[in-house]
């Protein structure tokens, strides 16, 4: 009796405390918002990733919101621009082209990571598009590697075999083209006036971009943009394309069985999967080179990484998230890659299981370590802040290159365009 | 004592009618005439993102410089001068005929010709984009009917890009201006026309010595309106360029280019600002040369 009316006020005590111990936790949940774009692609990997983190960190729950990718760039500017913070998200996804033009025109807008993350570990090309003044912002994510995916059966009735593929050049690439054309009646690849990719991909295989290191414009005496815009001038007047207007009428002539072969990003391979009725039919090879200098069979398409905002409420648990999930975690790249497709950018993730399975849509081919081969030799060019810029002045001029005007011409034209717009 | 005030310059010092209008008049000044200000602001600076600085007359300067404004504005301006007079005729003469009271079946007619302006601008843009597809329904039919041999690349090729973009809003808008002839026309006195035809006036002659002059006033308003419309022109062209403008900058317009400066390009919000008081400029000296026109003729 005693006992129990002295231990009472102790009970007591003891059980208020646990109660505000419980509220103190509850008051520290933490909610991470994410702004992202591709519901199939980086939103479902994101909220892998979050799923991953929330089990050894309860406390942390996250919100990832899908929007279009113009979209997530339009409201991100907007809100940068207002200077309030408080419509942002903690973390943004952003394309590799567009990282300097944001981490320059908002200086302090995003959070360094340069002492939390050990960038040693990432593809070299994908930390230089972070990178300001030593400083490295962003967590580099996927990564767009580039390949020639191509119909082996559409080949085979033209007579080439897989071997035939390999280390071709740009030239050997149209003649065979042609060749498809004659005995299949297949144009070799679709191809959108109007989008300047294929001109990037060709460019950067030989190491150069639109603008040189120092960021000045690199357009008339750049010989890969040259060789680049040749190329597809001779893609155009050996009539080997099939032209698409816009995104979904590109992916059309691929998964229609219009065309024989797709130059892009790895990205791709998910919709390249997504029909079931072509399995066994596709095969990837490196893409064409070149014959110029520094022409390499590796390039990269797009590709995005994650920013965390210097304004948010939750920066530091949305910088240990990115550094834990995305920066160490080798199975979760395991997953990402056998769920969507994604290759990421940690290099150490390569040696995983998944890299090394032979996938029965490719024929058995081992095409994630391929790519994941190809990733080590891309260039490293300096996308600038003005890459939307330039790749408008080249979709403006390549009518006239198909209607024979001299390519030098062409450059002049575009140089004209890109000096007058960055300024 | 209050109510002998009423009237007159005492109206202006009734502080309950101030009262009354006080938060309308906040909210105008604060979303209507503080961004108008801020923005004429904001044509006189220059510079990347958040970092802008006064540049005075720099950004006009580099309005002439810039190849891609010069496109852009010659394209709206190709967008005008082909598309408003089409329309404006077309939607007069469609008015004419379907204010025929002995035309069967005419309450039909004028929905259907009315409807495409009440569609979603981005469901008719993608529609347009389908049809008009180098496989498209557009092109399948030309084949089929023998006019033309290859299919048209209606979304790939400059000039019939423009072709295509300038088909779709005279599709969308035609009624619309349709319906404000129609309503005009009601008001014309069906006398004078019996008259005219007693008289032995040919049907064409009715129409342009009738009709059109007794529609002038309506006609000067929906040239101004649509003016302003295609000066502004954005929706069509971003929905089947896939917001581009191409190819070859052939599609691009003022409003797109506006766009682009802002979100998709090198943020300058400077230059941005300047690009929209040209179409302000241009809207307001383009309505004052119509209204200008048709007083004229009055006299």
């Amino acid at each position: 009796m005693d006992n129990l009316a002295r231990a009472l006020p102790r009970i007591a005590g003891l059980a208020l405390a646990s109660v505000s111990f419980l509220a103190v936790t509850a008051a520290q949940a933490k909610e991470i918002t994410i702004w992202c774009w591709d519901p199939n692609f980086n939103v479902a990997i994101m909220k892998e990733a979050g799923a991953r983190y929330t089990k050894t960190h309860p406390d942390v729950t996250f919100n990832v919101v899908d929007f279009a990718k113009t979209d997530v760039e339009q409201k991100l500017q907007t809100g940068l621009a207002s200077g309030t913070a408080d419509a942002l998200p903690d973390i943004v996804l952003i394309e590799d082209y567009g990282a300097q033009k944001y981490l320059q025109s908002f200086p302090g807008a995003f959070a360094p990571l340069s002492g939390t993350v050990d960038y040693s570990g990432f593809a070299p090309y994908k930390v230089q598009v972070m990178t300001v003044d030593g400083q490295v912002y962003g967590m580099p994510f996927d990564s767009g590697v580039t390949g020639l995916y191509y119909r082996k059966d559409y080949l085979e009735q033209a007579g080439f075999k897989p071997e035939d593929m390999q280390n071709l050049t740009w030239d050997r690439f149209i003649e065979i083209g042609q060749q498809v054309e004659e005995k299949t009646g297949k144009k070799m690849m679709g191809l959108d006036p109007n989008d300047a990719g294929l001109v990037r991909i060709i460019m950067q295989s030989a190491g150069q971009w639109y603008f040189d290191t120092d960021g000045k414009a690199n357009v008339t005496g750049n010989p890969a943009l040259k060789a680049a815009l040749e190329t597809v001038g001779k893609i155009m007047s050996a009539n080997i394309y099939k032209p698409a207007a816009g995104w979904s009428d590109w992916v059309g002539t691929f998964t229609s069985g219009d065309v024989a072969a797709v130059v892009t990003g790895v990205w791709i391979t998910g919709t390249v999967k997504a029909q079931p009725d072509q399995a066994g039919k596709w095969g990837v090879v490196p893409i064409p080179a070149l014959s110029i200098d520094g022409a390499t069979h590796a390039s990269n398409l797009g590709g995005s990484s994650w920013y965390v905002l210097e304004s948010s409420a939750e920066k530091a648990e949305a910088i240990d998230f990115l550094n834990e999930i995305y920066g160490k975690d080798i199975d979760f790249y395991q997953t990402i890659l056998q769920d969507r497709g994604a290759v990421g950018s940690l290099l150490a993730a390569r040696g995983g299981a998944a890299y090394e399975a032979a996938d029965p849509f490719f024929g058995g081919e081992k095409v994630w370590q391929n790519f994941s081969d190809w990733l080590a030799k891309v260039p490293s060019v300096n996308y600038g802040i003005f890459t939307n810029e330039a790749d408008t002045a080249v979709t403006a001029q390549l009518p006239a290159l198909t209607q024979g005007t001299p390519v030098d011409d062409v450059l002049k034209a575009i140089d004209a365009e890109v000096s007058a717009q960055i300024q | 004592m209050v109510h002998a005030r009423r009237g007159g310059i005492g109206r202006y010092y009734d502080v309950n009618g101030w009262l009354f209008v006080a938060p309308v008049l906040g909210l105008i000044g604060l979303f209507m005439i503080y961004p108008i200000f801020w923005s004429l602001w904001m044509s006189f600076q220059s510079g990347r993102g958040m970092m802008m600085k006064f540049v005075g007359f720099g950004n006009i300067v580099r309005l002439w410089n810039d190849p891609v404004f010069i496109k852009a504005l010659t394209n709206t301006m190709t967008y005008f001068v082909v598309q408003v007079p089409i329309m404006i005729l077309l939607a007069l003469i469609l008015a004419s005929i379907l204010n025929n009271p002995r035309l069967v079946g005419r309450g039909l007619f004028r929905t259907a010709i009315f409807l495409p302006c009440v569609t979603s601008l981005v469901a008719y843009s993608v529609l347009f984009k389908g049809m008009f597809a180098t496989d498209g329904v557009v092109n399948s039919t030309l084949a089929a009917l023998g006019v033309i041999a290859s299919p048209i690349p209606w979304l790939t090729h400059p000039f019939w890009a423009k072709v295509l973009v300038i088909i779709a809003i005279t599709w969308r808008w035609t009624g619309y201006n349709m319906i404000f002839y129609l309503a005009a026309l009601q008001n014309i006195d069906r006398s004078i026309y019996e008259v005219a035809r007693i008289d032995g006036v040919p049907a064409w002659a009715r129409f342009t010595h009738i009709t059109v002059p007794l529609l002038k006033p309506v006609i000067l308003f929906t040239t101004v309106i649509s003016t302003i419309g295609t000066v502004q022109l954005f929706d069509e062209v971003y929905n089947l360029t896939e917001g581009r403008g191409g190819p070859s900058n052939a599609t691009l317009t003022l409003s797109l280019y506006i766009y682009n400066l802002t979100f998709r390009f090198m943020p300058n919000f400077g230059y941005a600002a300047t690009v929209s008081y040209v179409i302000v400029v241009l809207v307001a000296l383009l309505a004052f040369f119509q209204f200008f026109a048709a007083r004229e003729r009055d006299k």
